[in-house]
């Protein structure tokens, strides 16, 4: 389907970082990368509640990580 | 985002810590944070200190081997690479020629040479007995201390404790060694105004840095003059007496004690500048007549 | 010689200084054992309804906590109460008398991680248990994460099984399980000092009982497998200090109920150590091959699947979630967050939506606290 297609280009072009430059940097620079909004699962309670409710609300799940077992909401 | 300025007073020296923050409990915190490891460090390993791994350390010249912990074996590590990459220059066990040199002496008085071979068969890196759990002197009398790389390294845990506080711009200056956090706010570099070693008060240069360190090495630090002739404290363990290729150097590097480390084996070369180059470190150097080496 | 030429200088020595412990910050992106430990507690209330009718409620406390156990080795565990009441989902456009029982159910989830470090890589083995009155899911699984000398890119492959059992409390059927194994496969690169990007593949491969007891028409196939591509990308902004959060997951599963998601996040610092933080989520999804349009019954056919579920429909779902966070002293910090969340059959991408169904809405909030100690 051509909807799909493009949205999946779109996702090809995002994996690949979209406009940023690559720079992998020194260790003294990564100042910014250890902050706690750049991490992509700082909050695991709240991580695990979100997908919690998508998993009972929606068709499917999954993507972040192994593990945790299921749930009963079917 | 406002300056907020934390000056205070540790190894023998008036240090400033100046962050940007956006309140000033924040930065209070911060401040507090790094200004108590530098005063942790200062303990740690200061060879004034009765308490201290250093003091430890060399009270057990000649006698049992000392436990250390991780900070102390990289140091010592560190110290080592120093070793190595100086042709023996740089040599944590050269301070016992302060026996020898006295830069407060009135009248200043040059050292018999024969006192000076003496003490530097008290020298000798190579022969110190360490790994990562204990560290021993194989002879009484000799002595290691942390002088050249302390302070520095104190620079950098300084910034990292700032860093780990959540500010990110921000400049540790301890006394003379500088060590920065990112840019000033709005990108601009950290301008560092290089001392000039005779003009007292003066300035002989700047470099401009981001998320680095600037360390200065010189002869105008601790010195006497006899007949004209300068004799300054950085001395050379390979003969026992001062160094005179350079009035003053100073090193860009990533962290402080490579920019402090670099800036003193630079002036234990008469090549300097070639080997800074050679290392892909910044640097001003200001010869013995005064003139400016930079890259 | 410009300041940016400073970065790689003095190689010599910078190795050696790099070894001094604390030299640096604490790494990013969990390559070193913790050496804090972290206590986090959340409350969590959500509602959710369809036109004229109220429907479920879960309502809930939940903890974690992150334990360094050495300086390699490290511990988490997390337990999660929910109180569920409400009635269970209508679904169709006209509402009947019976409007659905009343349910309280209550769920307990517990897990817990053991990680262990080395230099180049980490090895993770985790446990889970979730029990409810009808539904009992335990799980176990294994990861192991290894990067790169200059740390800039990780590898993650994990391994989970989990197996189910069903009991429903309306006796229907009895004894009823499902077994799942789980593969993952991921790459985290770090772009640049103030980007980084994270691409996951999973794979879900489920076989057992996946019916819906509760209710009358619902016969579901015995396998499902489920491919999952998610990337996440994180952009440090420092214009504003903040950081722009980026996620796009492709689902293909084998019911057919595939789906397209995009979130987008701003993380905005603000004076007195406050941090901001909009959400907005998109969902796309098609409708299981065997999901059936109301009314009830119709295209019903002995010994094929058959579903009236309408989270197996065609609808588009979109969430709008904001997050207010405070760090206070002493390592405490706090945050509430509120979303609300619609699926409409008319807001999936290209339209299609599944018709007759009713819009679904739900709203949560929640009130975080933390300390790290």
């Amino acid at each position: 389907m051509r909807r799909r297609d493009t949205l999946v280009l779109i996702a090809l072009a995002l994996a690949c970082g979209g406009c940023a430059s690559f720079d992998p940097p020194q260790p003294w620079e990564k100042g910014d990368l250890a902050k706690p909004d750049m991490q992509f699962d700082p909050d695991p309670l709240a991580a695990k509640a979100k997908q919690h409710i998508y998993q009972s609300k929606e068709g499917a799940g999954g993507g972040y990580g192994v593990g945790g077992g299921g749930c009963g909401c079917n | 985002m406002p300056l907020f300025r934390f000056t205070f007073r540790a190894m023998a020296a008036e240090h400033e810590l100046q962050l940007h923050a956006t309140d000033e409990g924040h930065a209070r915190r911060a401040a507090d944070a790094a200004i108590a490891d530098v005063l942790r460090i200062e303990a740690k390993y200061s060879r004034y200190r009765d308490d201290s791994v250093t003091t430890a350390i060399n009270r057990a010249a000649g006698g049992a081997a000392i436990a250390i912990d991780a900070e102390t074996a990289a140091l010592l590590r560190y110290a080592d690479r120093c070793h190595a990459l100086s042709d023996g220059a740089f040599d944590i066990t050269s301070g016992v020629l302060r026996r020898v040199w006295n830069f407060r002496a009135v009248p200043p008085r040059l050292p018999i040479p024969e006192a000076v071979e003496a003490t530097r068969q008290l020298i000798g890196w190579p022969r110190v007995e360490w790994d990562e759990r204990t560290v021993r002197l194989p002879d009484a009398g000799m002595e290691i201390d942390f002088g050249g790389i302390g302070k520095e390294y104190a620079a950098d845990r300084a910034a990292t404790l700032l860093a780990e506080h959540g500010i990110a711009h921000a400049l540790v200056n301890l006394a003379g060694d500088v060590r920065a956090l990112g840019t000033q706010p709005g990108g601009a570099p950290w301008r560092i105004g290089i001392v000039h070693p005779r003009a007292t008060g003066g300035v002989i240069g700047e470099v401009e840095i981001t998320d680095a360190a600037v360390a200065t090495s010189g002869d105008y630090e601790r010195y006497f003059e006899i007949d004209g002739r300068r004799y300054c404290h950085i001395l050379d363990p390979r003969t026992g007496w001062p160094v005179e290729h350079w009035q003053s150097a100073s090193v860009v590097a990533p962290l402080c004690i490579v920019a402090g480390s670099s800036a003193t084996m630079a002036m234990l070369r008469e090549d300097a500048d070639a080997f800074l180059r050679e290392q892909g470190l910044r640097f001003l150097l200001v010869d013995k007549k005064g003139r400016l080496v930079t890259a | 010689m410009a300041a940016t030429e400073d970065r790689r200088g003095g190689s010599a020595l910078l190795a050696a200084a790099l070894a001094l412990p604390g030299i640096l910050p604490a790494t990013a992106h969990a390559q070193t054992a913790p050496d804090q430990g972290v206590f986090a507690f959340r409350y969590f209330d959500y509602r959710d309804w369809q036109p004229e009718a109220e429907r479920m409620t879960v309502r809930g406390p939940s903890l974690y906590v992150l334990a360094p156990l050495s300086d390699s080795l490290s511990f988490e565990s997390s337990l999660v109460y929910d109180a569920m009441s409400g009635a269970s989902p209508l679904y169709y456009n006209t509402l009947s008398g019976a409007s659905g029982l009343g349910i309280t159910d209550y769920r307990t989830a517990v897990d817990a991680k053991l990680t262990k470090y080395y230099d180049r890589f980490a090895i993770g083995v985790s446990a889970a248990n979730s029990s409810e009155r009808d539904y009992l899911s335990r799980a176990l699984s294994m990861d192991v994460r290894t990067w790169t000398a200059d740390k800039n890119r990780t590898f993650a492959f994990g391994v989970g099984a989990a197996k189910d059992s069903i009991n429903p409390v309306n006796g229907s059927v009895e004894g009823k399980r499902r077994e799942t194994y789980e593969y993952l496969f991921g790459v985290t690169q770090v772009l640049n000092a103030g980007a980084i990007v994270q691409s996951n593949l999973t794979y879900s491969d489920g076989r057992g009982y996946y019916d819906d007891p509760y209710k009358s028409f619902d016969r579901r196939p015995s396998t499902r497998r489920v491919w999952a591509w998610l990337t996440r990308y994180n952009q440090h902004v420092p214009r504003f200090d903040a950081t722009l959060r980026f996620a796009y997951r492709y689902l293909h599963d084998s019911w057919s109920a595939d789906s397209h998601l995009l979130e987008v996040e701003w993380a905005q610092p603000l004076p007195q150590q406050f941090t901001l933080t909009p959400t907005l989520r998109y969902i796309t999804q098609d409708h299981a091959y065997f999901y059936h349009d109301p009314p009830l019954g119709s295209g019903f056919r002995i010994g094929q699947p058959y579903t009236a579920d309408p989270r197996l429909s065609a609808f588009g779902g979109i969430t709008a979630s904001l997050r207010l966070a405070r760090q206070l002293a002493g390592g405490w910090s706090a945050d509430l967050a509120a979303s609300i969340y619609r699926q409409r059959s008319s807001w999936r991408l290209g339209g299609d939506g599944s018709p007759g169904l009713l819009e679904f809405s739900a709203r949560w909030v929640e009130l975080g606290v933390q300390k790290t100690f």
